[in-house]
């Protein structure tokens, strides 16, 4: 909440928050919001350009555009979701845990993370609804999987910093348990990474979601999703050449909200951006005025990973 | 006219709901291995173009399951292998069975054993000859093989004899005048015995026939490159020098890759059309024996009450599926052959109207009335488009159907070898011999009958149909009674017909129109 109400103070985390929750509400809401059902299908009217009745359209079957998009809201999210919930309780933990309980736990945890971080999102997906069947919690829960060491190199890398912070050690040297530490003066300082994190994380997931049910995975028609539509927009391209930017465009403002918001994010609180050497350099001053850094974070580390770094085979487009 | 090729039908259930070949291709490209195909040859219409073949035909159309003939399990592999084999006759544009590589054929009078002459100097693509021998040796593979998928249509085939080089002549164990036709498609390719009896495995990727052309590289799911056999039979008509096929088009990309000659034929969803005639192609709707088809596996609950069966025929507006999943291409039908086929009977189209009320009732019936709604998986290749129609249309009836999408590289193993599905929206792609499709669709061996059950006086039917000469005065009714009692009889549910369109760069000629395997006689690229 501290790190929200501090980056409210920037006007593009105003914005991103502002577009983020028009985002929320359909998705929470966008049942109730729509105008049509977003499933009826009405095949006299297929292909209709926007008129009043139907402000954006219909589509192949005579549904109402404007409706699927906001009933595709939650599904599309809610898949975003789900993956980085998974990633977060799947690395951070052990992230954290592997500054603290001994080498043997470290070097499986650091292995297993660059097992992990070779795969491709996509194709891993792909492969684990193949084999545990089409649904999206499989695809999400592969996502999440994946994910993962993003979390565990960004806390690790936070709490190898805290670890030699000097309040750190004299709290260990008047007796406090590790676990008073883990949760007094770690965790604290670990969570405004976590949040950028967090924040990048859904953008990205939200695009490999999109990505999965624009291939027909994960969600099955005729539930919509932001990735189904705009797929099945593109077999009309003749009859309507705009509709494919419509799913576009949610895709877009809302992956790019939360990227702007990440940014803000780490802009006015520091986190993740301390971890190596020049850029931690740069980003000294703005963290100053935020929280309180420890000094030991400047120390570089080589498992150190900038958050502001996207996996190179998540999708683009 | 009879047709179609043999064995097994297209797999799959795709229909041409233009959204989303693509989508469904790259699923099964993760999860499988791929498809192909192309044509053959023939002495349809057209040019007298002697051996001044040149050019490059690039076919967007599909690729075959295999390149060997007795194990493809698809239908509509028909189409591409026809490019690399050729058999023993072939389907003139009328479906009547014309010469191919045998150049007569004489059926005894009772119809029990037929005799065909082959033409001299045949010669595999590799140059080896081609005798009566090595047709033989190739028909008694497709019948005894462990792994053939066409055997349940030669095994009346009691016994096959050489008895000098160019004569085989085939013994039935009963009569049946459809023998020519049934070997004019893919139960009839000849295969090279040099080739399957040392290594058949090699099949499926190198086929070793005798057809237009020879397959000169081929890269799974992506391309095949054929080149003009010259020592074809009918070599003459063979007017393209350079042959390409391609996977199944996306239909969002399918007139750009017109436009831009990565294709120069190819084939396209209804939705496409107007796109494509816009981009300056050239479009051709050429009536097919293609026809949508829910199968029904009526050993499994709910179908095994004819009821539910009866209830779906009804439920199901095929008008709006037409219309709407198929952009108007086609027609509507409820059984398993287009009107002006000889085995069509219109009167059979006054059966099942679209009556929702009466599904209802007939629901009700079997115990499915009002909240105890039934509950069924409609399994589909493609979940766009025809599929949520259906879904639709069922729950207006109180059925709840929920969709499920397989992969087109395993639809044929899931829902025809292993029968684990209910209900499946598929294509037939249509056979060479009508009976043959009676057989692929109601046998009790049916490849596309999942609940392999099949009628006693559809059986009695068929067994008239086959003793009966095609050329018969009393052929055409002696088949309609047929159909009249699979479509009465059996679950499956017909839907509508789906011709072939084809959009072609105005540099390629008019393609020829062939209702079953789609050949390229004449066809110049200029």
């Amino acid at each position: 909440m501290k790190t929200i109400s501090r980056s409210w103070r920037l006007r593009s985390a105003r914005l991103a928050l502002a577009a983020l929750a028009v985002v929320a509400l359909c998705a929470a809401l966008g049942g109730v919001l729509a105008p049509h059902d977003p499933l009826a299908q009405h095949p006299s009217d297929m292909l209709q350009g926007p008129s009043l009745q139907h402000p954006l359209g219909t589509d192949y079957l005579g549904r109402d555009v404007a409706s699927r998009l906001l009933a595709g809201t939650g599904l599309s999210v809610a898949g975003a979701l789900e993956s980085v919930g998974a990633a977060m309780v799947i690395g951070a933990l052990p992230g954290v845990a592997s500054a603290w309980f001994g080498r043997a736990l470290e070097w499986g945890a650091l292995r297993a993370a660059d097992t992990l971080m070779i795969m491709p999102f996509t194709v891993f997906a792909i492969a684990v609804v193949g084999a545990l069947g089409n649904g999206m919690h499989q695809a999400m829960l592969a996502l999440g999987l994946l994910f993962a060491p993003l979390y565990f190199r960004v806390t690790r890398a936070a709490a190898l910093g805290l670890k030699q912070a000097q309040y750190v050690e004299a709290a260990e040297l008047m007796g406090a348990s590790r676990r008073w530490v883990l949760r007094v003066h770690v965790w604290g300082k670990v969570l405004p990474t976590v949040a950028v994190t967090t924040a990048q994380a859904i953008g990205q997931a939200l695009l490999v979601v999109s990505s999965l049910t624009f291939l027909g995975l994960g969600v099955q028609p005729p539930a919509p999703t932001w990735g189904g539509m705009l797929a099945s927009d593109l077999g009309y391209l003749a009859q309507q050449p705009w509709a494919p930017l419509i799913p576009g465009a949610a895709i877009m403002i809302t992956v790019g909200a939360l990227n702007i918001l990440a940014d803000a994010i780490r802009d006015s609180t520091g986190a993740g951006s301390g971890t190596a050497g020049a850029a931690g350099a740069a980003s000294v001053s703005r963290a100053a005025a935020g929280t309180p850094k420890s000094p030991g974070s400047s120390a570089s580390q080589p498992h150190a990973v900038r958050t502001g770094e996207v996996p190179a085979d998540v999708p683009t487009a | 006219m009879q047709n179609f090729p043999n064995s097994p039908a297209r797999p799959a259930g795709r229909l041409p709901s233009p959204g989303g070949p693509d989508r469904r291709s790259f699923l099964g490209l993760s999860l499988g291995a791929g498809a192909a195909l192309v044509l053959s040859a023939c002495g349809g219409e057209s040019t007298e173009s002697g051996s001044g073949a040149g050019g490059t035909l690039k076919w967007g159309w599909d690729l075959p399951t295999s390149w060997d003939p007795v194990t493809s399990s698809a239908g509509w592999d028909v189409h591409s292998l026809s490019l690399v084999y050729s058999g023993l006759t072939k389907l003139g544009p009328g479906g009547e069975a014309v010469p191919g590589l045998a150049e007569s054929w004489k059926y005894n009078k009772e119809g029990t054993s037929v005799s065909f002459t082959l033409r001299k100097g045949l010669r595999f693509s590799d140059g080896s000859p081609l005798t009566a021998q090595e047709v033989k040796k190739s028909i008694e593979r497709g019948r005894d093989d462990q792994k053939s998928l066409i055997a349940s249509q030669l095994v009346g085939f009691e016994k096959v004899t050489a008895p000098d080089a160019h004569t085989v002549t085939v013994d039935l164990a009963a009569p049946d005048f459809q023998i020519p036709t049934l070997l004019a498609g893919k139960t009839g390719m000849v295969v090279d015995p040099k080739v399957f009896e040392k290594d058949p495995g090699s099949l499926a990727t190198e086929p070793a026939g005798s057809g237009p052309y020879t397959l000169s590289s081929y890269v799974e799911n992506s391309k095949a490159v054929l080149r003009r056999n010259s020592g074809y039979w009918d070599a003459k008509h063979t007017t393209v020098e350079n042959f390409e096929l391609y996977p199944r088009p996306e239909a969002s990309t399918v007139v750009a890759s017109l436009k831009s000659g990565q294709y120069n034929v190819a084939e396209i969803p209804g939705s496409q059309v107007k796109a494509a005639r816009a981009a300056g192609l050239k479009v051709q709707v050429i009536p097919s024996m293609v026809i949508a088809v829910l199968d029904v596996h009526n050993k499994k609950e709910p179908y095994t009450d004819p009821d539910v069966v009866l209830a779906l025929k009804h439920a199901i507006d095929r008008e709006e599926l037409l219309k709407t999943a198929a952009f108007g291409y086609g027609e509507v039908v409820r059984q398993p052959f287009p009107s002006g086929y000889v085995g069509h009977d219109p009167e059979l189209e006054k059966l099942f109207p679209y009556d929702p009320a009466k599904a209802r009732k007939l629901l009700a019936k079997a115990g499915y009335g009002e909240g105890d709604e039934l509950e069924l998986t409609l399994t589909t290749q493609e979940a766009e488009g025809a599929s949520e129609l259906i879904q639709a249309q069922l729950k207006k009836v109180g059925v709840k159907a929920k969709i499920e999408t397989i992969p087109e590289a395993r639809a044929t193993q899931i829902v025809y070898v292993q029968r684990k599905k209910g209900l499946y929206l598929d294509k037939f792609a249509g056979r060479d011999s009508a009976t043959q499709a009676f057989q692929v669709l109601f046998g009790k061996e049916g490849l596309m009958n999942p609940g392999r059950t099949t009628s006693p006086e559809l059986e009695k039917a068929l067994e008239v149909v086959r003793r009966t000469p095609l050329e018969s005065d009393d052929y055409p009714r002696v088949l309609r009674e047929a159909t009249s009692a699979a479509v009465r009889r059996m679950p499956n549910v017909f839907l509508y017909t789906m011709p072939r369109i084809l959009a072609r760069n105005p540099s390629v000629s008019k393609i020829p129109e062939f209702s079953v395997v789609q050949r390229f006689e004449g066809v110049t690229v200029s």
